[in-house]
Formats: structure tokens, C-alpha cells, sequence
């Protein structure tokens, strides 16, 4: 399992130095300059280029390239062009919110996905494998913000049970983070649901038709357990091969969520940033969210080996 | 009838080199006969009209400010409202769909144009190109798609174009995916190396070859895309992070609503609809169109069929105690021993697509003895093993026993409860399968699988059943049974696996065994040497054993007596001896006749023609005949 670990570790570092080069050289990208873009239409070249100064962006690429990684190595990431505070602290502030709400998003999705994959997986063709078919096509058309902004109608507007402003810190009162999850993670867990369904169903179907599900039925074992101890068990390993794709779709989405909720979270901060021109906080979110997607899928290829001993080196 | 002449070209899988007018007339004829996409593809053509006619449709000009009229509900003169500049709902629905439509069309060619060439230049060049470039393909789509995005907008800016590139961008790994995937597919066909070796330059190949055939994938690919850009569109509008917000898109209407739903819920619903129902519409649509163009059919077996099988089931049901009745008599005679099996006029239907019926197994009947290896002879498709799985209680769906009494040590088994015949499975009857890499599960060690029927039917507990499973694996001829209990099924070859089954069917000591092919999937020597193990289980156990089997060799090695099976009837049933030595049908004569250990070195092999085939089947047509006559 170690081996498993070292080795895949070993594999994102490659991915990490692309990664890094390639969001490095974004701003070069940008037509005219940084600081042009910043200062408008109305820039004079003076004031660009004392903008530029004050950025360091004046700098050969070379000098801001090895800056560039020696900050990275200490976690540094420089500063916001805007607020001038550190950029890994702007992000690691908003961390907590959109962790909460990605967590919370899956759990929903797992839940009421593998519900639906089981339910028709288990009986394709049947009448409830066609009702749990119709709703995943639908909820794949849903639009996370859409559904958001219903729900927050219905339950915060109109019903009023539930809080229109939604997130509150786990520290400062649990049950009131706990219910102001409620809406947010419905809102971004069906559209994950959706996709998780899909995977189990047809993962189910074809485990439920494989051989080892005769040699056991014929041994006797009743159906049920049949289906959740052994069909279940199989189907996983496709779904968790197909899952980092789901949590990254997810956090896509949680951006558009954030605003409907109003979350100060990482989509918020990249939002703004983006609308404000603040390349610096842009380009250092690209990277945490590339570095954070290679870290979720590296810790599901290692439970996908402990899911599937055939993954495993011996 | 149109209808199945099309499945049948489908499944001959021709199409691709055809006439092209052939080729589009055939899908449209397919897609004809799916209801939800032609329900999807004219709500398509009618946004696409509403788009193009915007001007002409919509109420007012979709921008024009109205401070009269702020935040007003629906009503004869605002049909869908008006938002906070009292700009008509309507109008900018209307306005939207051109919108929406325009950015989703770019998009989907940015996608194109950037990933088709991509995927044929990694397709066919493969090696490093392939590895290099599909490892960034694969980090490009493992980076959510609103990160693209917004990278772009905040790099390039806000217009439409760059709109349409940032979406574009999103969606053209799928397309260098699937492109590659087809140009693989497609240059190890025979028309390339052919066209390779007459000397076409290579863009000649890829061009005048490869490309026509990536046709039909591209538009499929286009369609379902255009959905998702429709989705990415709407969110990035939403986000402000799309067009300016005074053009009208849905996603910024329902930005817009948002800021205004405590005194204006009714700018929720329109803009939204319009996204989920589009959306809808583009993903139906292009599934529909794949089917059509692969030729494949998720149609289910319609409701009627179920419900005739139903009725059909309880008739039967109805009709066991009179089988039964009829055959008390002559079961007992047949023989000395106790039978352990004892199958009458076993009839299997199976429902077809054209809402008929067929038997596939016809008035089976057949005794198993304890102690007793009775062979059930056939080629596939011959009913054999769909007997094997209606003794089991297992026929798959869309099967069902239609007549006959199915006893087992006396007891009655036909049409009896799923949880029922759960506890008669493995401790009286148990059956082991073809292909024993398949036989246990790939995630589960062998022991856990193994001890599975000890601790249901025996009441063992973990300790008793490892150790009752370690007994069970030596007594099957597997060594160092103790560390290999938490073996994984890939650990073990054919041979050992196969071991492990019979182990598994046998745990709870069951009287009948049911081997459907289960040494077919072996090598000669490991065959022999499960056959000799199951010679030895049932001599030690008094086993009756029901030996499924197309092999002659297996019949003559193990069975004291065999039936033969020809299009789901038994045509022969003797004793092994009688078989071989003087068999009464044609079938029998027929078959020994084609047995390659019967063929003399110089002379050729005799085989079941055509001609013979059919005098067979002409014999066999005259005695079903009769049989409905009589």
C-alpha cells in the first residue's frame, strides 16, 4: 500500500511542475499588460509603467520565474495586485466554506446517486430502473444555481424555516453550520447525484449479470445480500474510478452555488478577483484548485486499491 | 416489419462504407421510431425558430428601460413580468434563446476545431505524442470547467468571441478524446493498411478516409455538447463573468432574480425552465442520435408482453399438482435407486421483441438417481443449460417455465417463492458455471466467499466455517488451503478456481449437483481433473449429479446415462452404453458420426451438414406435428 502511495505521489510531481509552469506564463498571455488591463482604458504609459514597478512586473521573465518557485517552495504565492495581502491567506481563510459545502454536496449526492444507481442498476428495464432513469436526466439538466435560488425561495423566502444567509462557521455554532447546509448541498448535490446514478446503475447492471452472482445465488445466498454485500461491492470500483471527475464537476459548480447562498468561499474570492482584474489571486487559485484536485484523486486511487485487489501491487 | 429489417442491417454493422444518402435516410428512419427524441428534436426546432425570429416575436425591444413598470407580476400586458428596470421578461426570454444559441453554436466549433485535430494527430501518430498529449488532455479535464473559463475571461476579457473560445476550450478535450478513440479504432481496419500500402500519403489517409468515418461520432458529440455549453453559458452569466449584463441571457435574468426574490418571485421560473428544458432537449436529442447512428436499441420489453407472461405463469402454476398427479406412478419404477431429481414436461418460454412467444426448452423430462451422473447432451443453444437455470430456479429475465413439475427428493420445486428456493439452493441442490475466472467475485477474498453458504445454512459461526472451508479446500485438492483462504479469485488458475467453486456449491451438502459446462472453459488435463474430482465427490457422497455438457468425451468418461437435446426437446435418453453403441435418433447418429476421436486418420471428418441438418429438422418438425395433432 505504501508502494501504491509513493508511487502515485511520484507521478503528480511532474504534473504539479507543468501545472505551475503553465499558470506562471498566464499573464504573459494577457493582451497589452497586467497593468494595462487593471488601469483601463484611461491608462497613460507613465502610470502603467509605475503600476508595473510597483507589481514587479517590470522584471525580466527569468528573475520572476525563479521568484516565482522559491516562493512555492515556502508556500508562498505573493500578493493579492488589489488588497495586497498574501494570496494562500486569502484562499486558506475560504477554505472551511467551500470544504463544507463540497463535503456536504457529496454526502447528498453518494447518498440519493448510489440510491438511484442501486434501484435501477438492480432491475434494468424495469419500471422503477426507468423512474430512477428519467430523474438523472433531468437532474443532468438541472442548473446547480437554479435550484439553489428555488429552494431558497420556497424554504427561506416564502416558508421561511430555513436561513437566507446560510453559511456560519463550525467553530462559532455547529448546529447552525449543520443547518445552513441543508439548502446549499441539495442545490449542488443533485446535479453529482446525477452523475454518481448513472456510473452505479450501469456498474450494477453489470455485476448483477457477471457469473459469481450465479455461483452464489446458486449456493443459496438470499438476493439481498447477493446484491449489497457482493453485486454493491463490485459496482464501487467503477464508481470510485469516475469520482475524482465528480468532485471536480462539483467544485465547478459550487462556484455559481456560493453566490446563490451567498458563501465566502474560494468561488466568491475568484469571482470577484476575476471581475476585478486581480491576476495574482486568479492565477494563485488555479494552482490551489490544480493542487488540490491531484490530492483528492490521489487519495481515491489509494482507497481504489484497497477497493480492488487486483489494483494492488504485490 | 420495417422495423426489424433495420435492426438486422444494425447488427450487421455495414453501414459505415455505404452511400452517404443511405447512410442519413437509415438513421432517420431509426430516430423516427424513438418518441423522446423526436419530442426533444422539435422542441430544437422550434427554439431555433424562436431564436431566429426574436425580433419578430418578442413583445418589446429586450433592453429598453421602463421605470413605470419596475418588478410588476405577470399580467396581459407583461406576460412573464418585468425586472427592476422594467424591462419586459418575455422579450428577454425571446432574446436569450438567440443568444444562448449563438455562444453554444461558437462554442461547440471552437471545441471541434481544437480537439479533432488534436485527437487524429495523437490517434494516428501515437507513441509519445499519444502519451504526452493524452496526459494533458487528462489534466485539462480534471480541472473543473468554470476554472477554464473564468481563467480565460479573466485573462482575454468579456466579449462574445472570447465567450465562445472559453467554452469552446472547456469542451475540446472531449473532442480530442473521442476523435482519438475513433482514429484508433479505425486506422488498424483493414481499408487503411490497405490504403497504406498502395502508397496514399498519410494526410491523404487521414483525410480522405478517417475523417468521413468521425462523421457521424462529431455531430453526436456536437449535439450532446451544445447541452453542457448551454449549462457553462447560463452559470458564467449568472456569475457575471459571461456577456455584460445588459445583454439579455438567462443566466443573467436569473442573477437578477436572485437579488430581487423576496419581491419578485416570478423571475425565478421562466429563465430557468428555459435552460432545464433546452438542456433536456440537446442531451435527449443527441442520445437518440447516437442510438441511430451505432444502430443500438434501449428499447424495453414493452408492458403487454409482462403482463401476458404473468398470466401465463399462473396457468402453469395452476397446472402442477395435475402433472404431478400424472407422474406419481411412474417415477417410482423407473429404477431401484431413490431418484434425487425428478423433472416432467419441463417447458421454458422466452418472450421475443415482437411481443410473440418461443419455447425454448419443449416438454424436458428427465430423472436423476442418487449416486446416479446423468449426462444432458447438445450443441449451444440446444436448451441445455436454460433447463440447467429453470431446476435452479434461475431463468433469466424475460424467461419463465411455462408447463412441468420440477421435484427434488420428492419435494416440489416449480413456481415457488425467490425466498423459498433460497434455502433449497445449497443445501439440497448446488451448481457450478462455465468459466471459473469468472465464478467468484474479484473483490471478495475466496474464504469470505466460501464460508458464505456455511454460515447461512450451517448456523456456523466465523471460526467453525474458516475451519469447515479449510477441510472443504483440501478435500478439493487445493493446497496450503489455510493461506489461501484470504486469497483474492485472480491468485488462482482456472483449474484451482473451478476447485474452489465446487467446494463453495458443495459447503452445505447438498444431494444434487448441477455442472453446467463446468469443465468446458479447462485445458484437457486440468478438465480431467476436475472431472475425476467430481467422480470421486460423488462416490463419496452418494451425490446425483447433472452433467451439462456439449462434449461426447465427457458423456463417455463420466456419465452412467445421457440425454441428448436438439432444439430444446430431448430426442434420445439411454444409458451411456446404449448411446454410443446403438443410438436410436438421427440427431445421436449424427453427432457421434462428427466426433473427431471417432475419425479415422486418413479419411475425413464427418460434420452435420446442411442437408443432414435439415433432414433432421424435417423429422423433427413431423413429430412436433403430430403432437399437436394428437
Amino acid at each position: 500500500m505504501l508502494k501504491l502511495i509513493l508511487y502515485r505521489l511520484a507521478l503528480a510531481v511532474p504534473q504539479l511542475l507543468l501545472l505551475s509552469l503553465f499558470v506562471f506564463f498566464l499573464t504573459y498571455l494577457i493582451p497589452g499588460s497586467p497593468a494595462g488591463a487593471i488601469l483601463g482604458a484611461a491608462a497613460t504609459p507613465e502610470g502603467i509603467a509605475r503600476l508595473e514597478a510597483q507589481l514587479g512586473l517590470d522584471r525580466p521573465w527569468y528573475v520572476r520565474l525563479g521568484e516565482f518557485y522559491a516562493g512555492l517552495v515556502r508556500g508562498d504565492l505573493g500578493n493579492s495586485y488589489i488588497s495586497g495581502r498574501p494570496v494562500v491567506e486569502l484562499f486558506v481563510e475560504r477554505i472551511p466554506a467551500t470544504a463544507s459545502l463540497i463535503l456536504a454536496g457529496m454526502l447528498v449526492a453518494v447518498i440519493l446517486g448510489l440510491a438511484l444507481g442501486i434501484m435501477g442498476g438492480t432491475k434494468p428495464g424495469s419500471i422503477r430502473d426507468r423512474v430512477a432513469t428519467a430523474f438523472t436526466s433531468v437532474s443532468m439538466s438541472l442548473p446547480e444555481f437554479w435550484v439553489g435560488i428555488v429552494l431558497l425561495l420556497i424554504f427561506a423566502v416564502q416558508l421561511r424555516i430555513l436561513p437566507v444567509v446560510s453559511y456560519v462557521p463550525f467553530d462559532v455554532d455547529p448546529f447552525g453550520w449543520a443547518r445552513g447546509l441543508i439548502l446549499p448541498s441539495i442545490a449542488l448535490g443533485v446535479g453529482g447525484a446525477a452523475l454518481i446514478a448513472r456510473q452505479t446503475r450501469t456498474a450494477m447492471a453489470s455485476a448483477m449479470s457477471s457469473r459469481y452472482i450465479d455461483s452464489l445465488t446458486a449456493a443459496g445466498v438470499p438476493r439481498r445480500r447477493v446484491v449489497f454485500r457482493y453485486s454493491f461491492k463490485n459496482a464501487l470500483v467503477p464508481v470510485l474510478a469516475s469520482t475524482g471527475l465528480t468532485v471536480s464537476i462539483m467544485l465547478g459548480a459550487s462556484f455559481s452555488v456560493e453566490k446563490v447562498f451567498s458563501f465566502p468561499g474560494i468561488g466568491a474570492l475568484m469571482i470577484r478577483s476575476v471581475t476585478g482584474k486581480d491576476f495574482a489571486v486568479v492565477q494563485g487559485g488555479v494552482l490551489l484548485i490544480a493542487i488540490m484536485i491531484i490530492l483528492i484523486n490521489l487519495i481515491l486511487d489509494v482507497s481504489y486499491g484497497l477497493l480492488n485487489p487486483k489494483s494492488r501491487p504485490s | 416489419m420495417s422495423e426489424t429489417s433495420t435492426t438486422l442491417i444494425a447488427v450487421s454493422g455495414s453501414g459505415r462504407h455505404q452511400g452517404r444518402s443511405s447512410n442519413i435516410g437509415r438513421i432517420v428512419a431509426r430516430m423516427r421510431k424513438q418518441p423522446g427524441t423526436i419530442v426533444a428534436g422539435a422542441f430544437i426546432v422550434v427554439l431555433f425558430f424562436t431564436a431566429i425570429l426574436a425580433p419578430l416575436l418578442a413583445p418589446y425591444d429586450p433592453t429598453q428601460v421602463n421605470f413605470d413598470n419596475i418588478l410588476e407580476p405577470p399580467s396581459a400586458q407583461f406576460w412573464l413580468g418585468t425586472d427592476d428596470l422594467g424591462r419586459d421578461q418575455l422579450s428577454r426570454l425571446i432574446f436569450g434563446a438567440q443568444i444562448v444559441l449563438i455562444v453554444a453554436l461558437g462554442a461547440v466549433v471552437v471545441a471541434a476545431l481544437i480537439g479533432v485535430p488534436l485527437g487524429l494527430i495523437f490517434g494516428f501518430n501515437g507513441g509519445w505524442w499519444d502519451r504526452i498529449g493524452m496526459r494533458f488532455i487528462d489534466m485539462a479535464q480534471a480541472l473543473p470547467g468554470m476554472v477554464i473559463g473564468l481563467t480565460v475571461v479573466a485573462i482575454l476579457g468579456r466579449n462574445i468571441i472570447i465567450l465562445m473560445f472559453a467554452i469552446g476550450l472547456i469542451g475540446a478535450s472531449l473532442f480530442a478524446r473521442m476523435t482519438r478513440a475513433v482514429v484508433l479504432v479505425e486506422r488498424n481496419k483493414l481499408y487503411v493498411e490497405a490504403a497504406e500500402v498502395a502508397g496514399l500519403p498519410r494526410r491523404q489517409i487521414i483525410f480522405g478516409q478517417i475523417l468521413p468515418n468521425l462523421v457521424g461520432p462529431i455531430v453526436t458529440q456536437g449535439t450532446v455538447f451544445l447541452g453542457s455549453a448551454i449549462m457553462i453559458e447560463s452559470a458564467m452569466s449568472f456569475l457575471g463573468i459571461g456577456l455584460s449584463s445588459d445583454i439579455p441571457t438567462w443566466g443573467a435574468m436569473l442573477s437578477l432574480a436572485l437579488d430581487n426574490q423576496a419581491v419578485a418571485p416570478h423571475l425565478t421560473w421562466p429563465p430557468g425552465i428555459a435552460i432545464v428544458l433546452t438542456v433536456l432537449a440537446f442531451s435527449v436529442f443527441g442520445d437518440g442520435l447516437n442510438d441511430a447512428l451505432t444502430g443500438e436499441r434501449r428499447r424495453l420489453p414493452r408492458l403487454g408482453l409482462r403482463l401476458a407472461q404473468a398470466e401465463e405463469e399462473r396457468a402453469a402454476r395452476a397446472a402442477v399438482p395435475t402433472v404431478q398427479a400424472a407422474i406419481g406412478a411412474d417415477t417410482s419404477s423407473s429404477s431401484g435407486a431413490q431418484p434425487v431429481l425428478v423433472a416432467h414436461d419441463v417447458s421454458v418460454a422466452l418472450a421475443m421483441p415482437d411481443r410473440t412467444q418461443a419455447r425454448i426448452v419443449k416438454n424436458v423430462s428427465i430423472t436423476v438417481a442418487k449416486g446416479e451422473i446423468v449426462g444432458l447432451l447438445g450443441e449451444s443453444g440446444s436448451g441445455k443449460s436454460t433447463f440447467a437455470r429453470a431446476v435452479l430456479g434461475m431463468l433469466p429475465p424475460g424467461t419463465w417455465l411455462a408447463t412441468g413439475s420440477i421435484r427434488l427428493l420428492g419435494e416440489e420445486l416449480a413456481h415457488r417463492r425467490e425466498s423459498e428456493l433460497a434455502h433449497i439452493r445449497g443445501t439440497r441442490m448446488g451448481a457450478v458455471f462455465q468459466d471459473p475466472m469468472n465464478a467468484l467475485s474479484p473483490v471478495h477474498s475466496v474464504g469470505m466467499q466460501l464460508t458464505e453458504p456455511l454460515r447461512l445454512h450451517k448456523a456456523m459461526n466465523r471460526a467453525q466455517a474458516r475451519a469447515r472451508a479449510i477441510e472443504l479446500l483440501e478435500r478439493v485438492g487445493v493446497r496450503n488451503a489455510a493461506s489461501r483462504l484470504d486469497d483474492y479469485p485472480h491468485q488462482f488458475s482456472g483449474g484451482m478456481a473451478q476447485r474452489v467453486a465446487i467446494a463453495m456449491a458443495l459447503a452445505a451438502d447438498p444431494e444434487l449437483l448441477i455442472a453446467d459446462e463446468a469443465t468446458s472453459a479447462l485445458d484437457v488435463t486440468t478438465q480431467a481433473q476436475v472431472l475425476d474430482l467430481i467422480l470421486d465427490l460423488r462416490d463419496e457422497y452418494g451425490l446425483g449429479v447433472l452433467m451439462i455438457t456439449h462434449s461426447l468425451g465427457v458423456v463417455a468418461e463420466t456419465c452412467d446415462r445421457a440425454a441428448v437435446m436438439y432444439r430444446g426437446r430431448i430426442v434420445e435418453d439411454s444409458s451411456v452404453e446404449t448411446l454410443f453403441h446403438d443410438p436410436q435418433h438421427l440427431y445421436t447418429r449424427s453427432l457421434l458420426a462428427a466426433n473427431p476421436a471417432n475419425a479415422e486418420s486418413s479419411g475425413r471428418l464427418a460434420t452435420i451438414d446442411g442437408e443432414l441438418r435439415m433432414e433432421i429438422d424435417r423429422q423433427l418438425d413431423a413429430f412436433e406435428a403430430d403432437e399437436a395433432g394428437a
